[in-house]
């Protein structure tokens, strides 16, 4: 999530409240509205209530499926494929009670690289035209000054919407992905305008805050954005006529460092990061997992060693929870402490993916051991069956009545879900090939 | 030296082994701990541990008479000379405990009051520790020297657990470690470290395992003899700030030290037709 399925970026705290009790009634009346959505609401809470009646999670064991990754990933890709909208915008997600949600540009921008890797991975066809559609109703919502609005799509129009950094972040990550991928001049210089929004918005000390920013505060999960300048300046920027790699560098990468060092001042040295600052919410592990997730991706692409250290240690923190355990709980008060009952699937799905691109750069096997073991866990927990806007749905909470966006399948969490299972994909096979090429005989 | 035995239950192959090994050389256990067999909590443990199928098999061998020359009844074959016991072998601890006429004692947690007393009530020098719970202080503080333990894995580098898979893949030599128990996982001071010398020889991580218990079995003896002559003395671990802690590994990992144990062998085999 979002800035704005939460609040819909409302400022004052009275349209908050109005915002939170339209909410609760459109949730209500759902079900009046479309009675025979009761079936498959008892359904899953029969079964979730089941499943955690009668686990078992062992020291010495840990959750095993005999469900292929790949089978995993297909449902995935046909439940984000089912929810886009007939504006080209993907579902933010689908609620036991009220069905799909409005189109949400801030998950269909971040979306477009898991479309473009599943389409290469599976050979699907569809996603390729999906992921076309998704990024062409992106470039019509682009508002003149470069930012992308707040909330989810409809209400108001055009400028008169609020311009949004994180979810302008977010999008960029698309545009910079359909542009590396269709080479299209129009996306680069939506990307160019969307990023040039980002830095003239961003303070001296590196971090956004103000009206653009949710609650009006600076907060450390905004590294996702700092992650995308750093993608813009490393992937597409270099193509931009009339300036040299190096400008572009400075133009977009310092920027960037500039939010991860602000991040980094925010990393306590027993691993918590502070500045998640989420007025009215707890810290939910989908947060903590993006201010990881964005510090270590934008650490990559600008070399630096200091944050990959700093995102390390914090997610060892999570990994021997998650060991000991046998699940990441949903919400952390400071210092990882009193860790909620309920799990949040989005922000374990994210840290399968911090922690197999940890094993990436750093070669420990114990993050592709945990991200494996992750994976395993979360793969059961995806409907095998069920209609449109269940099957494949990555819920945003086990079990589905937990805090973290209650009876709803969310888009970012089979986003993030079949980004782990890529990568898993991906880094299994190149580990099988290099581990065979170091034995002595493999020559 | 008054020695007791902790054991996971009263068919524990090792701790039956550790029993009849420590009676050969003269140090008879002055007594045995063991968890139940059959309660929701070992149950759980094992099916955690070895899967469904392995625990039905393991269980059927264990509840069912046997004829033959005892070979069959024995899961780890590497234990059968010490387990041979007249023509069949030792099956569970009481038999060992009979035969040698040491107490045995079952207990649901090793930890608890009851269980504590019945430690101090034997006085033990020195506990080895063959499986159960994790053990708390009140317990590690009975025995006069300390709660011996055996790591299959080379410490301080490889700690906690699936050691000898994740030894093969991090290119560590596989081994064992006998340690006291202190209260963090395997980050005790160390009597001995014993790198295996015979690792290229195993057919698969299960018979890898099966050999480094009974290598451990063997190390222990050595250890006790030593702390009874005083050659022998504890030496605390090196780097404990360094997290050298491992898990239960995946079973894809799992498959890629199997591989690369095949690949040792076959090497080993190549290089000895070479000569």
């Amino acid at each position: 999530m979002t800035d704005s399925v939460a609040a819909c970026g409302d400022n004052s705290r009275d349209n908050a409240i109005t915002a939170q009790i339209a909410k609760a009634l459109t949730e209500a009346t759902g079900l009046l509205r479309r009675p025979q959505r009761v079936v498959p609401l008892i359904q899953r809470l029969v079964s979730d209530k089941l499943r955690v009646t009668f686990e078992q999670r062992h020291l010495y064991s840990y959750a095993t499926t005999k469900r292929s990754s790949g089978d995993a990933l297909n449902s995935l890709l046909r439940w984000i494929l089912d929810a886009q909208r007939p504006d080209g915008g993907i579902a933010a997600y689908y609620g036991l009670l009220t069905g799909y949600s409005e189109s949400y540009p801030e998950v269909t921008g971040y979306i477009v690289p898991t479309l473009y890797d599943c389409a290469r991975t599976t050979g699907d066809d569809d996603a390729v035209v999906a992921v076309e559609r998704a990024t062409q109703w992106l470039l019509s919502l682009q508002m003149s000054m470069g930012a992308f609005p707040a909330g989810l799509h409809g209400g108001l129009h055009g400028d008169a919407k609020q311009p949004s950094v994180f979810n302008t972040g977010q999008i960029l990550q698309g545009l910079v992905r359909a542009h590396v991928e269709t080479n299209r001049p129009e996306i680069l210089q939506a990307a160019v305008a969307a990023g040039d929004w980002l830095v003239r918005m961003q303070h001296a000390d590196g971090s956004w805050s103000g009206p653009a920013a949710y609650q009006n505060v600076a907060h450390t999960y905004y590294s996702m954005v700092a992650w995308a300048l750093a993608e813009l300046s490393e992937r597409a920027a270099n193509r931009r006529h009339g300036c040299s790699d190096h400008e572009h560098s400075l133009s977009y990468g310092r920027p960037a460092e500039r939010n991860l060092d602000w991040v980094l001042s925010h990393f306590r040295p027993g691993g918590w990061i502070d500045g998640i600052n989420l007025r009215g919410h707890p810290n939910y592990l989908h947060f903590i997992a993006y201010a990881l997730q964005g510090a270590l991706e934008c650490a990559i692409l600008r070399r630096r060693s200091d944050a990959i250290e700093a995102v390390a240690k914090s997610s060892w923190v999570l990994l021997r929870k998650f060991e000991t355990n046998k699940f990441l709980p949903g919400a952390f008060e400071p210092d990882f402490k009193n860790g909620q009952r309920f799990t949040c699937l989005t922000g374990n799905a994210q840290m399968s993916c911090v922690w197999l691109r940890l094993f990436e750069v750093t070669d420990d096997l114990r993050y592709l051991n945990a991200a494996l073991k992750m994976n395993e866990m979360l793969k059961p927990l995806i409907p095998a069956r069920g209609r449109r806007g269940i099957f494949g749905g990555v819920s945003g909470s086990y079990p589905i009545w937990g805090r973290y966006q209650p009876l709803r399948y969310l888009s970012w969490g089979n986003k993030f879900f079949a980004d782990a299972l890529l990568l898993e994909q991906r880094l299994t096979r190149s580990f099988a090939a290099s581990a065979f090429e170091a034995l002595p005989c493999a020559s | 030296m008054r020695i007791v035995v902790l054991c996971p239950s009263v068919y524990s192959e090792t701790a039956c082994a550790m029993a009849v090994r420590m009676a050969e050389f003269g140090h008879v256990p002055a007594g045995a701990l063991a968890l139940p067999t059959l309660d929701r909590g070992t149950l759980l443990r094992k099916l955690g541990q070895w899967g469904t199928q392995d625990v039905i098999r393991y269980a059927s061998a264990k509840l069912t008479p046997h004829r033959g020359d005892g070979r069959a009844q024995v899961s780890n074959p590497y234990l059968q000379p010490l387990l041979k016991h007249g023509e069949g072998v030792f099956r569970s601890l009481r038999q060992v405990a009979k035969f040698y006429g040491f107490p045995i004692e079952v207990c649901s947690d090793q930890n608890a009051p009851d269980s504590i007393a019945r430690l101090r009530e034997w006085s033990p020098d020195l506990i080895i520790f063959t499986g159960g719970n994790i053990l708390r202080k009140q317990l590690l503080d009975v025995p006069r020297l300390g709660v011996l333990n055996v790591h299959l894995g080379l410490l301080p580098e490889v700690r906690g657990m699936s050691s000898p898979e994740w030894s093969l893949l991090i290119h560590v030599p596989v081994g064992v470690t006998i340690h006291y128990i202190d209260a963090g996982i395997d980050t005790g001071p160390i009597l001995q470290r014993c790198e295996f010398p015979d690792a290229s020889r195993c057919e698969s991580l299960s018979d890898l395992r099966n050999r480094l218990i009974a290598f451990g079995v063997e190390q222990v003896a050595e250890v006790v003899a030593g702390l009874d002559r005083g050659t022998i003395s504890a030496s605390p671990q090196s780097d404990l700030d360094e997290d050298h802690q491992f898990f239960v590994m995946h079973e894809w990992l799992q498959a890629r030290a199997a591989e690369r144990l095949t690949k040792r062998r076959s090497v080993a085999i190549v290089e000895s037709v070479n000569g």
